[in-house]
């Protein structure tokens, strides 16, 4: 049943990229929902479902995209994984800490997709990707990802769940 | 106690009978004088009339509030919910309205690609665009056609204007088609006027570049761009756009321009996908007349 719910999960933001991008977009730079819902369930959960869950919906964004499958799988499958991995580093993962480290792997990601998608690009089209795609774009995702990360803080607080960092503790 | 002692101008029957025939023959005659005649009539009855008129506008200004009342207040009591409901109706027009000018003007442009169709020397299978780019770095979109319909990697996408992009990826019921702007994909271009070739290729800020068009060449800024058919995925002949700026250093080989698209990629929602088309260079051959196929 689990495993279900997270299969249409990834299906959902998948199709959301897909069809809601277009909405979504600010200036033309599209958030990255796909990389945002791994971080989430690697912030939420631990490393292996985070990871995980990357890969499944990395797959599924793999099947819509022009480039090779395999790329996004890997990607969202290691910062699903990454994210987790920080719940054990860090004692309470606080929205602030959710900025930095999405900014973080969504800047790796998006250097390493802009390298496998334009592999002959010269320095100034690297330098003006970078500066008006890559880094606009993970700004985005890290405050997305923040957002999320609060409100579903707040509902699980609301509904009386006990936070995921002190029943780690 | 008799009626004649209880009146205080003791009158006899016989004068109040005169009295009354006489009253009456008055009146009778009354109705027979002249209009004229009958004039200080109506000076006599002015007075008595704004006598009556007083209450007479009393009454009809009680009638007309008790009316108001009765129309504002008690007869208009289901107003507020036909108002509602009348509201409601309204929106699911407006609902209906939209959803049927959206209907039309996709069956507009489905019926304009259907007429290309029809009289494009190719064949081609109409597509729509269910999705756009699912990853950011790609310039992409996502038709509702695939392996099941014939749909192969590599085959060109138009529209009735000018040259979409290529097939890049084919799943059984979706394709991905690369845009012309995005850098991975280049084809192969040419001046309609002057007949140079070039490389037509993306850029990363989503323009249309024009490589290795030869030095000599009389480019000239606002000449029409067209497939040169040399490739296998398009036609000879298919609008790409219009030269938009033209570039040369002293230094460099070829000259460059950058193209302004004649299709508004933002703007697409139905496209053809060029499935097979006669090469010009079969066409002007008696031997083959076989369309050929995109691989």
């Amino acid at each position: 049943m689990i495993i279900a719910l997270q299969i249409a999960l990834c299906l959902g933001t998948v199709v959301a990229q897909a069809t809601l991008s277009t909405m979504l977009s600010v200036h033309g730079i599209y958030p990255d929902l796909c990389l945002v819902l791994a971080c989430l369930v690697g912030f939420f959960t631990n490393e292996y479902k985070g990871f995980m869950l990357g890969l499944m919906v990395g797959l599924f964004q793999d099947l819509l995209s022009p480039g090779g499958i395999g790329l996004n799988m890997i990607l969202k499958g290691l910062a699903g994984g990454l994210a987790g991995v920080t719940i054990h580093t860090i004692s309470t993962v606080t929205a602030s800490a959710v900025i930095i480290v999405t900014l973080a792997l969504s800047l790796g990601g998006g250097l390493a997709s802009l390298m496998v998608a334009y592999p002959v690009l010269n320095g100034s089209e690297s330098l003006h990707a970078i500066s008006w795609v890559l880094v606009p774009q993970a700004l985005y995702n890290s405050l997305l990802a923040a957002g999320f990360f609060w409100f579903t803080l707040t509902i699980r607080h609301s509904l009386g769940v006990v936070h995921f960092s002190e029943r780690r503790r | 106690m008799s009626r004649s002692e209880r009146t205080s101008f003791p009158i006899s029957v016989g004068l109040r009978r005169l009295l009354a025939g006489g009253f009456i023959l008055f009146l009778v005659l009354l109705l027979f004088l002249p209009r004229q005649s009958q004039e200080w009539l109506g000076q006599m009855g002015g007075p008595m009339a704004l006598i009556l008129e007083g209450p007479l506008h009393g009454v009809a200004a009680i009638q007309d509030s008790v009316g108001e009342t009765w129309n504002h207040y008690i007869a208009l009591q289901h107003v507020w919910e036909d108002n509602q409901r009348l509201k409601q109706e309204i929106q699911q027009l407006q609902g209906e309205q939209n959803r049927l000018r959206e209907q039309a003007i996709l069956t507009r442009e489905f019926q304009k690609l259907s007429l290309y169709q029809a009289t494009a020397p190719m064949t081609t299978l109409p597509a729509r665009i269910i999705g756009r780019n699912a990853s950011n770095w790609y310039q992409a979109m996502i038709i509702n056609k695939g392996t099941r319909d014939g749909i192969h990697a590599e085959m060109g996408v138009i529209t009735d204007a000018g040259v979409v992009g290529r097939v890049v990826r084919v799943n059984p019921t979706t394709s991905v088609v690369l845009l012309l702007s995005d850098p991975n994909v280049a084809i192969t271009g040419m001046i309609q006027t002057s007949r140079d070739e070039g490389i037509i290729q993306g850029t990363p800020q989503g323009n249309i570049h024009m490589k290795y068009l030869p030095p000599l060449s009389p480019v000239q800024v606002g000449d029409v761009v067209v497939t040169s058919g040399l490739t296998k995925d398009f036609p000879r002949g298919l609008h790409i756009g219009h030269i938009q700026q033209i570039t040369k250093a002293a230094t460099d080989l070829f000259q460059s321009g950058e193209i302004t698209p004649i299709v508004d990629f933002s703007k697409l929602e139905g496209v053809l996908v060029v499935t097979s088309f006669q090469p010009t260079i079969a066409d002007e051959s008696p031997l083959s007349k076989e369309p050929l196929p995109v691989p």
